[in-house]
């Protein structure tokens, strides 16, 4: 079990170590309770405040069955113009598992190899440039648990 | 790290394999590491920024990015990644 102090701890110093960055919207920095929090749905709300996605106009790729949960190719993909992107699992310790600021007439298709450490279910929110919010969730079955497990 | 990116179309396709442990405070405990993952991806032709990731220790280790943008045949893409440790890398490749 992790020491709650320690991990607070650890947070703090990710956000004091970020570096600065060209970014329009450094999420780490800004946003650094969206990081933290334990279950997807809170993760989202940290990030982006109390939204209601709709389901629909967002794909994930990613396999049913991941043999190995240290290395698993996922790929979002949206023809939603696009302001940001965001990607969750309720598998690990905690739900961010990163998160795209889409430059201007950029193109939303984002491949990524996360970890999980077992089966669970992976939720990506792309925010639309018309100030709504679009979702899907994927659930998906790990044999082997990545995160060292 | 390796990055690869052709252009057909006008849309470039992009790899990067980035060389890194990546590892999340959790998985640093168990196997007695020091956490450290990328936190940043960044991806710009000329000052243009085409791709902007904030990531976690939850990618793997030695992750690979895939991404699109629209560019065109030898401009130059330079992608840098950040860690945790404020550890720097970039690499410069003309699209092909």
């Amino acid at each position: 079990m992790m020491d709650r102090r320690k991990f607070l701890g650890l947070g703090l110093a990710a956000v004091a170590l970020a570096p600065m960055t060209v970014s329009a919207l450094d999420f780490r920095k800004e946003k650094p309770d969206a990081w933290k929090a334990e279950k997807p749905a809170d993760a989202i709300k940290a990030l982006y405040g109390d939204i209601k996605p709709e389901e629909k106009g967002v794909t994930i790729k990613a396999p049913e069955l991941a043999e190995n949960g240290g290395k698993i190719p996922v790929f979002v993909r949206s023809d939603i113009e696009a302001k940001s992107v965001a990607l969750f699992q309720d598998a690990n310790p905690r739900a961010a598992v990163a998160a795209w600021t889409v430059p201007e007439g950029g193109i939303v298709d984002f491949g990524i190899t996360m970890k999980m450490k077992g089966s669970g279910s992976i939720t990506a929110i792309v925010e639309g440039k018309d100030g709504k919010f679009y979702s899907k969730v994927l659930k998906i079955e790990v044999s082997k648990g990545g995160c060292g497990g | 790290m390796k990055v690869k990116a052709k252009e057909k179309d006008g849309i470039v396709k992009v790899k990067v394999l980035a060389k890194h442990q990546n590892i999340g405070p959790e998985e640093g405990e168990k196997k007695k590491k020091e956490a450290n993952f990328i936190t940043s991806v960044i991806a710009k032709v000329g000052d243009a920024v085409v791709y902007d990731l904030s990531g976690s220790g939850f990618m793997s280790k030695n992750p690979l990015f895939k991404f699109k943008f629209k560019g065109k045949k030898g401009d130059e893409l330079e992608v840098t990644w950040t860690d945790l440790k404020a550890e720097t890398k970039t690499k410069k490749v003309k699209i092909k």
